[in-house]
């Protein structure tokens, strides 16, 4: 996905996202994922292993040269030019085929991508995957077969269990993600990326764009905000009133 | 598609504003698709919730009050939905409203909209409005190949109207099946309050506000007399001064209330993009040069220590002589 921080334009010809110029990074929120894996494999210390699954074009494998270097184990690379255009229902479906292939105990999402802004795949994929759904966690422990996280809602949290193999989603406050060392990058070169086309998947629905359920018919550009009036304040009594009288205009008082 | 489900999210059986938009609008489109408007509610409380489900324009309101936490409502909404035949789905664009929502797309394969701020129909089919990229573009998707959608509704944009409409209540029979999730316990750590989401005015702080304190204190009095919610941008998330749960922008939420007041927010790209299709954006500034001076209505350079106070009481004062 594009860089978080660039701003983003659209080419008006295409309707597309304009990608040059811009560095492609690992989603944020991804490696919360990653590193929630990667401590969870260290305190375990049991000969558990941590693999990266990502559905991505081909350019995407720097990406996830970086996941491996972070420390993961091993990666799956789900790329086909016939998976392009799958909606949110087709990239679960997708996905969960592929995670299905290598028999997790236990599957961690991050909570959304900043590109597309959509919190939906951790719960599909444990539909699709039979699995129990735990989303929002902002803290995760294994013990006895079962995961327990605590749960973020709008006021607290909630502290809840399910037997595994699950998926947990994991938010930002779960944790810190490491950098990669250069030990890390230097080995992550070896590291094995098993490709996956849509063949390999053995699915029987069509995904990609024709099957997909949510059919992207129109993107448009809105109006820009137009700049407004910029008001100098010499005091907090005028500035106060200039709001006032302005809120008051748009009937807001 | 032809009948209009609303997933109502409660808590032991008070019902989210968000929940009720989401009945007020089933109703609407059901009547441009020529079917019913029903309305699911699960869960520990839900009965509560039904009664108060009476004063939505509704023709069902299918009712279990087993407590199986998400398992519960997911399930629920699928022996509703496959009871009724072809279906829209709405619920709320909040976390448990997602994750139902996006379970029951899971479930039954069918496509799921998220953020969706206006509805199209046309001939039985369904198309849904929502910005992307932060409002920079406004995307239109049909939801298709299936008997069934999802499409969850960006709150605070569709109106919540009490009629006199008076749904049937059905029981949802049990089916037998234990929670997969076990809830241990559920800690408050907050007051309930007004989420920025649901907020009709929010008054946001950022780098400006130089440390936690205004949140609570000046800003928070501000958001209080208009009867709003306290907002912040991700530099006074990150340097701890509020909760993440505030946070407007592109790693936090991405809202539209009817009033955003910016204060100490120089404006960044990340910030933008949560607030930018806000209906009116006031901007409190040391700097007339910040990059909100581009997109706010109005923008007052001065102190906001000496400008928030005031304002605070004059906003009282005007919804006292209101009242």
């Amino acid at each position: 996905m594009p860089d978080t921080n660039a701003d983003k334009r659209i080419d008006p010809a295409t309707k597309r996202l304009v990608r040059t110029g811009v560095e492609t990074v690992l989603n944020p929120f991804d490696e919360y994922a990653i590193e929630a894996a990667l401590q969870l494999k260290e305190k375990l210390n049991d000969g558990s292993t941590v693999t990266i699954v990502s559905m991505t074009p081909a350019t995407g494998k720097e990406i996830v040269r970086k996941a491996l270097a972070m420390g993961a184990d091993d990666a799956v690379m789900v790329s086909d030019d016939a998976l392009a255009g799958s909606d949110l229902w087709g990239t679960a479906v997708a996905l969960a085929a592929a995670i299905a292939a290598q028999g997790p105990d236990l599957v961690i999402t991050g909570t959304q991508s900043t590109d597309a802004i959509s919190g939906d795949l951790p719960g599909m994929l444990g539909e699709k995957l039979g699995f129990p759904s735990l989303t929002y966690a902002r803290t995760l422990e294994v013990a006895d077969g079962r995961v327990r996280v605590q749960r973020e809602t709008e006021t607290g949290y909630m502290t809840i269990s399910a037997a595994l193999p699950a998926v947990v989603s994991v938010t930002k406050s779960a944790n810190e993600p490491r950098y990669p060392s250069l030990k890390g990058i230097m080995g992550a070169k070896k590291k094995e990326i098993k490709q996956l086309a849509a063949a390999d998947l053995g699915l029987t629905v069509a995904v990609g764009t024709d099957g997909a359920k949510a059919q992207l018919t129109d993107v448009a550009t809105p109006p820009a905000r137009a700049k407004g009036q910029v008001v100098n304040a010499a005091d907090g009594a005028q500035g106060a009133q200039t709001i006032i009288t302005f809120l008051k205009e748009r009937k807001f008082l | 598609m032809q009948n209009v489900i609303a997933f109502i999210e409660h808590k032991h059986g008070a019902i989210r504003r968000s929940s009720l938009e989401a009945a007020t609008q089933a109703r609407t489109l059901a009547d441009k698709l020529g079917g019913k408007a029903l309305a699911v509610v699960a869960g520990p409380g839900a009965p509560n919730a039904a009664e108060t489900l009476k004063k939505y324009p509704l023709d069902a309101i299918h009712v279990s009050d087993e407590d199986r936490f998400l398992d519960g409502a997911v399930d629920a909404l699928e022996s509703v939905a496959k009871g009724a035949g072809a279906s829209l789905v709405l619920v709320g664009n909040t976390m448990v409203g997602r994750d139902v929502g996006s379970r029951f797309a899971a479930r039954v394969d069918c496509g799921v909209n998220a953020d969706v701020v206006d509805f199209r129909v046309e001939g039985g089919v369904v198309s849904c409005v929502m910005p992307k990229l932060g409002g920079l573009v406004i995307t239109t998707c049909t939801l298709t190949g299936s008997d069934f959608g999802v499409a969850a509704i960006r709150p605070n944009v569709f109106a919540a109207k009490e009629t006199s409409g008076a749904g049937e209540i059905v029981q949802i029979p049990s089916n037998g099946k234990a929670s997969t999730v076990t809830v241990e316990d559920e800690v408050e750590e907050a007051a309930a309050e007004l989420g920025v989401e649901e907020a009709s005015v929010v008054v946001s702080g950022g780098r400006g506000m130089g440390g936690p304190e205004p949140f609570t204190t000046i800003l928070k009095d501000l958001a209080d007399a208009f009867g709003g919610a306290v907002g912040a941008s991700r530099a006074a998330v990150d340097a701890g001064w509020v909760s993440h749960g505030h946070q407007v922008g592109q790693t936090g939420k991405t809202i539209s209330p009817q009033l955003y007041i910016a204060v100490g927010i120089s404006g960044a790209i990340q910030h933008k993009v949560g607030m930018r299709t806000s209906e009116t954006i006031v901007a409190i500034n040391k700097d007339g040069s910040a990059p909100i001076a581009e997109f706010a209505d109005l923008l007052v350079v001065g102190d906001a220590f000496a400008i928030i106070p005031e304002l605070t009481k004059l906003v009282r004062d005007a919804k006292a002589a209101h009242a």
